[in-house]
């Protein structure tokens, strides 16, 4: 069931990006409205890092992270798995596509940690 | 009648040639034809062979759309000659060219290969859990007419290939195993004497598989005979997806009814007997 598995995720996660972008808009687009601050405010660095330090955000993150990188990956591992491929070099995209994916998310985790732990002056 | 009276109308016929010991690539040749009302392109390419070019090569069979041998690219859409009236097509001149996302065997005779080995593929046959009882049955596989209901529509797919020459992704794809394999896996599958869906899996649940259909229904606007191959495919996802997650129709336990019919069956058969013969009693 490798297939059907992997596509239903890829449909499954889709409500979950909608959920958590919305919540991502409300804490950094819509900060004057949910934060009650200016938007000038809003717009500062030292406010997102602020706002970054929060447990509830950085879990919203990586899994905003997990679930966009899983969808979008696999959409072009679609993309480019319909080009005439050969079984080698079909085998050669899923794994450069998996590489890709784990290394962006741990980048993204790093970047989201650094803002989480971010000390101002230090 | 008035049908069969009407004046013959000149239609120029643009047909793809291509033969393989000569030719390196196709090209195409001009005829003109009377056409009469109700002649179809099929009658057309014997006329055009009979008097103008008698080396022009297509397949056919039946004449009726029922073999599915004469699919063609006619005026840009694949089509049965056979079911294809010229005058329907409203056009002064008729392109004629082999069916696409098929190699070209010569002028339009596609290799149709693929299509076969992709619908093998998918083990288009029931498969029961008992292999003693299709070898030696001891009774009837039993269908409801709602169970064949459900089936019913993709039963009639003829194999002409139409679709996945209507298919885009086929087109990028050639891998993909197209709608007139996925469809008739969901119609095996879907089939309440079959048991087969867990060996049919190898050849489904693949990345060329339904989940690389993009949902264009060309197919279904292609087919001859009404299937609906688009829809097919997406009653296959549903049936994999919920036989992945534990959901999928258990089918283990055919049901049947001994050669020892119950009496109450015996008398519903007896119920719809035909009449008395009145004659040579």
């Amino acid at each position: 069931m490798r297939e059907t598995r992997l596509w239903s995720l890829h449909l499954l996660v889709i409500p979950i990006i909608i959920v958590l972008l919305g919540l991502h808009l409300a804490v950094m687009h819509y900060a004057p409205v949910f934060y009650g601050m200016s938007v000038e405010k809003a717009r500062e660095f030292g406010a997102m890092i602020e706002r970054g330090k929060s447990v509830a955000q950085f879990v919203l993150y990586i899994l905003l992270l997990a679930a966009a990188l899983y969808h979008g990956l696999y959409g072009l591992r679609g993309i480019i798995r319909e080009l005439p491929l050969t079984p080698t070099l079909a085998k050669a995209v899923d794994v450069s596509i998996i590489g890709l994916g784990l290394f962006i998310f741990a980048f993204g985790t790093y970047v989201t940690w650094w803002t989480f732990s971010f000390k101002f002056g230090g | 009648m008035s049908d069969k009276t009407t004046t013959p109308r000149e239609i120029t016929f643009r047909v793809r040639r291509f033969d393989p010991e000569t030719d390196s690539v196709p090209h195409w040749d001009e005829y003109r034809l009377n056409i009469t009302d109700g002649m179809t392109v099929l009658e057309a390419l014997h006329a055009l062979k009979a008097t103008q070019e008698p080396t022009l090569a297509w397949r056919s069979s039946c004449r009726m759309g029922v073999c599915g041998s004469c699919g063609m690219f006619i005026n840009h859409l694949p089509q049965l000659a056979c079911q294809t009236q010229v005058l329907h097509l409203g056009t002064d001149v008729v392109t004629v060219a082999p069916l696409p996302n098929y190699d070209n065997v010569k002028d339009l005779v596609p290799n149709l290969e693929p299509l076969i080995e992709k619908h093998a593929a998918i083990k288009p046959f029931i498969i029961h859990s008992n292999s003693k009882e299709i070898d030696e049955p001891t009774g009837e596989f039993l269908q409801t007419p709602d169970e064949r209901e459900a089936i019913s529509q993709f039963t009639h797919c003829i194999k002409c290939g139409l679709c996945l020459a209507a298919c885009p992704t086929v087109a990028t794809d050639p891998l993909f195993l197209g709608p007139q394999a996925l469809a008739q896996a969901y119609r095996y599958t879907a089939d309440n004497r079959d048991c087969g869906l867990q060996e049919r899996l190898e050849a489904v649940d693949i990345f060329h598989g339904p989940y690389q259909c993009h949902l264009a229904g060309a197919c279904s606007q292609a087919c001859p005979k009404g299937v609906d191959p688009a829809f097919g495919i997406q009653l296959l996802k549903r049936t994999l997806v919920l036989d992945s997650i534990g959901f999928g129709k258990k089918k283990s336990s055919v049901a049947k009814v001994s050669p020892l019919a119950p009496s109450g069956v015996v008398k519903a058969i007896e119920e719809f007997a035909p009449p008395p013969r009145t004659v040579g009693q």
